[in-house]
């Protein structure tokens, strides 16, 4: 019952996502307004199957309905109702179809939201939409189907991957990435509808910028809770591997803030229209990469699925979209006339063009270290594997010089600037760089680029501050209270700046906490008998003692250790092995005991009797990752909250001249 | 039309495609093991329950299948019985088990429930686990009678995957 109706579902989506998507693309080409609100009828519909699909699956799975497939693979009776529920996308074919439920309801609130504007465009995007819709839709029909039935079915089933079970990230980190993959598709669309109109008008920046901001916000966040949940679960100390699922999630990420560099350009000075739209495809190509990488069996990662026959279909899909979009920008780039042009180098608009070049050299960078195992196995046959030496060492000079535009380029006015005022702008901040720089060598930094780092994160975060502190300022001069003028510059008038200045104070502490986490950390590996002790970093280790526990999925054995400091407590720490019914190899959980200088980390190495290897690590600043990142993403949001209604004026578009505060 | 986006992009397009479908289909868990076609790491180690020990030089001649396992490993449980019942039909093969990281009474336990055909041996400190480069259980050693390595089979075996490694053992 349950499989046969969702598979009914499952074929309703595939048709509605097909007729929707030609009539969408028809009504484009006719301009007809009653063939648009058709295609908008069928993005709802199409939505409300997706959802109605999800429903049926969770259904299932709580109910544990053990005849359908997907639930006898993953489903179990023993395992506790959050992980029954978000057992949905632990495996295959139910992240495919979680996959179409985000993009289901994606379409229909931007469809809703653009119901009544940009009526130029919509079609277009609407068809685009649909198309990839119909595409994951086919996927869930056919090759990823979670709905088959199972002849005979089992009792209980194994429940899904032990990995996924035993940190509460688990539960929040692919949806965020799933939000953030996903909306890609969104400016995608945009970008699509701006090509095949030949035309990327000031009014239609708006929606595109929104529906970039918005899976930017989830991915950034994303991509953290992934480091975090790698810290926090895989004992071996670190937060990012340059594993190629890893750097999946980092190739849109750059894209996409790159995009959303050049957009503001494109905003202020009219150009850069082409290369605007040719990174939002870039950023939405890429999640489609990602998807294969994770799905194909191509790529060893913890990430990936089990092997599985999608990938040759997510590559077909993968080509037809790279051949689509470079046959659209070669056949309409160049009908996206530019409204303006640059008038300096040594300008922010300037600025943006060189952090845009080096985002893009960073992508190439990223994705070349991640394919490059594969292409010596297609042309050599032999086997290899690219590491950290090679990403440290190309990524951390692309990085810094990343971090230094975000000093230097918010730092310079727009259009052009005299000698006189390039330099009033760029030399004071050097004194607070100078400053953080000189403390960050009297508390025992060395590395040059950590030293690097230091001086540009206090220049970028004079600037910053400088900033945000500007409307602020001028409204103080005119007169207005305190109050009303914090209030109306950050958060109402200049939300969007202010959003915008919160972002990158969140990634100057981001660039500093990274350098100096990864820098400045030390570690020791030492065996302990029971009662022994060991001091390291500051810190007295004594292992008092292993305990074993049962649960029904997993054996741990869990490790005490008392810590203190000067001869005080501080706090016990138990770290554990685990050792899970269905995996080859045990797993270790470390302990983590936090402090805002940083994380003292004890992991076990082996346990033998009353032996104890043990792994301890101090790393410092690296908690301020976390948060600064959960900051980048809040300023994100910030910048996204959109201003109040206002009355239009219809006006040519190509004489209007918005003032983008206001516009925010 | 824009023929340097167009050419540029069928270029990009172009290789990663190419490089993606060429990567296709293999498994990406499988790693080359640098000990096919060497000479098999020697190990003497002592046999659960009997207690005698057995040396891998002792079994030249005859072709071997080395298992390494563990009784806390799910899919050790899965081949099992597929272990015992080949060993029971080939007489001219010699099957060893090797435990890691793991105690006899478990062994014992383990054996006599599911059944047994064949000498296991305990590998006490994973010494011997570790010069075969073991990176997980199970992972399976096909020796030809010479003592050379001649196949290594990573995860749970099936009556054809024993057959088919064994044949190279054979030749």
């Amino acid at each position: 019952m349950i499989p046969t109706l969702g598979r009914f579902i499952i074929l309703a989506s595939v048709l509605v996502a097909t007729t929707g998507a030609f009539i969408a693309y028809a009504a484009g080409a006719k301009r007809s307004p009653e063939g648009l609100r058709w295609s908008q009828r069928f993005a709802y519909l199409f939505a409300a199957l997706m959802v109605a699909a999800t429903a049926v699956m969770e259904y299932a799975l709580i109910t544990h309905d053990f005849s359908v497939q997907y639930v006898a693979h993953v489903g179990s009776i023993e395992v506790p109702m959050w992980v029954t529920i978000v057992s949905l996308w632990s495996s295959l074919e139910g992240s495919i179809l979680f996959w179409g439920f985000i993009l289901g309801i994606y379409i229909a609130v931007t469809t809703w939201i653009n119901r009544n504007d940009h009526q130029e465009y919509m079609p277009f995007a609407i068809g685009t939409w649909l198309a990839v819709g119909a595409f994951f839709s086919f996927l869930i029909a056919g090759p990823a189907n979670p709905f088959l039935t199972v002849a005979s079915p089992p009792l209980d089933g194994p429940g899904p991957n032990p990995l996924l079970q035993n940190h509460l990230l688990m539960i929040i980190h692919p949806p965020m990435l799933y939000l953030g993959y996903v909306g890609m598709t969104i400016p995608f669309g945009f970008a699509v509808a701006a090509l095949l109109r030949g035309r990327l008008g000031q009014s239609f920046l708006r929606p595109l910028r929104a529906s970039l901001l918005l899976p930017w916000v989830f991915l950034t966040i994303a991509i953290m809770l992934g480091g975090w949940w790698a810290y926090e679960v895989l004992g071996w100390g670190g937060y990012w591997a340059w594993d190629p699922v890893e750097n999946a999630s980092l190739l849109p990420w750059l894209t996409a803030t790159a995009a959303l560099h050049s957009a503001i350009v494109l905003e202020r000075r009219g150009v850069l229209k082409g290369w605007t739209v040719t990174l939002i495809q870039a950023s939405f190509l890429l999640t489609i990469l990602g998807t294969f990488m994770t799905r194909s069996g191509v790529f060893n990662s913890v990430h990936s699925f089990t092997q599985s026959a999608i990938g040759p279909t997510i590559l077909i899909f993968l080509a037809a979209v790279l051949l689509f979009s470079v046959a659209l920008l070669a056949f309409r780039i160049d009908s996206l006339e530019a409204d303006g042009q640059l008038d300096s180098a040594v300008s922010r608009e300037g600025m943006f063009l060189v952090n845009n070049l080096f985002f893009v050299v960073l992508t190439f960078t990223v994705l070349i270290g991640t394919c490059f195992p594969l292409i010596v196995e297609a042309v050599k046959g032999k086997q290899m594997s690219v590491g950290r030496p090679y990403f440290d060492t190309m990524v951390v000079p692309i990085g810094t010089a990343l971090l230094f535009l975000l000093g230097v380029g918010p730092a310079l006015p727009w259009g052009k600037a005299s000698k006189k005022e390039a330099q009033r702008a760029l030399l004071p901040p050097l004194i607070t760089g100078a400053i953080v720089l000189i403390i960050g060598y009297a508390l025992g930094v060395r590395n040059g680029w950590t030293l690097l780092t230091l001086m540009f994160g206090g220049y970028a975060a004079h600037v910053t501050l400088a900033q945000m502190w500007l409307p602020f300022r001028q409204r103080l001069k005119k007169g207005d209270s305190f109050g009303s003028a914090l209030v109306d510059t950050q958060l109402r008038r200049g939300r969007r700046r202010f959003g915008g200045y919160i972002v990158h104070a969140g990634a100057v502490i981001v660039f500093v906490s990274i350098a100096v986490s990864s820098t400045m950390r030390s570690q020791q590996e030492v065996t302990l008998n029971r009662g022994q002790s060991t001091t390291f970093a500051g810190y007295t280790v004594t292992f008092m003692g292993t305990e074993e526990r049962t649960e029904p999925h997993r054996q741990s054995t869990i490790a005490r250790f008392n810590i203190t400091k000067g001869g005080k407590a501080v706090t016990t720490m138990e770290p554990r092995m685990n050792q899970y019914a269905a995996m080859r190899e045990p797993i270790g959980t470390p302990a983590v005991y936090s402090t805002l200088a940083g994380d003292y980390y004890v992991s076990i190495m082996n346990l033998q009797g009353d032996q104890a290897g043990v792994l301890i690590i101090n790393m410092p600043m690296v908690g301020w990752i976390w948060f600064s990142v959960l900051m980048m993403g809040a300023g994100g949001l910030i910048a996204l909250i959109p201003a109040r209604r206002r009355t239009y004026v219809v006006v040519p578009e190509s004489d209007v001249h918005i003032d983008t505060e206001v516009v925010a | 039309m824009n023929r340097t986006v167009l050419i540029i992009g069928i270029i990009i397009v172009g290789a990663i495609v190419f490089i993606l479908f060429a990567g296709l289909g293999k498994d990406p868990q499988h790693i080359d093991s640098p000990l096919v076609g060497r000479q098999a790491p020697p190990f003497a180690l002592r046999a659960v329950g009997t207690g005698e020990t057995i040396d891998l030089e002792s079994l030249r001649g005859k072709p071997v299948i080395v298992n390494f396992w563990a009784t806390w490993c799910g899919p050790c449980f899965e081949e099992h019985p597929t272990l015992v019942a080949n060993a029971r039909n080939l007489p001219n093969v010699q099957f060893v088990g090797i435990v890691f990281n793991d105690t006899d009474d478990k062994i014992m336990r383990f054996l006599a429930e599911r059944g047994s055909a064949y000498p296991t041996l305990l590998d006490a400190n994973g010494k011997t686990a570790i010069a075969y480069g073991v990176g997980g259980v199970p992972e399976t050693f096909f020796i030809n009678p010479a003592g050379k390595i001649v196949a290594k089979f990573e995860g749970p075996l099936s009556t054809e995957t024993l057959q088919e490694n064994l044949a190279k053992a054979l030749r």
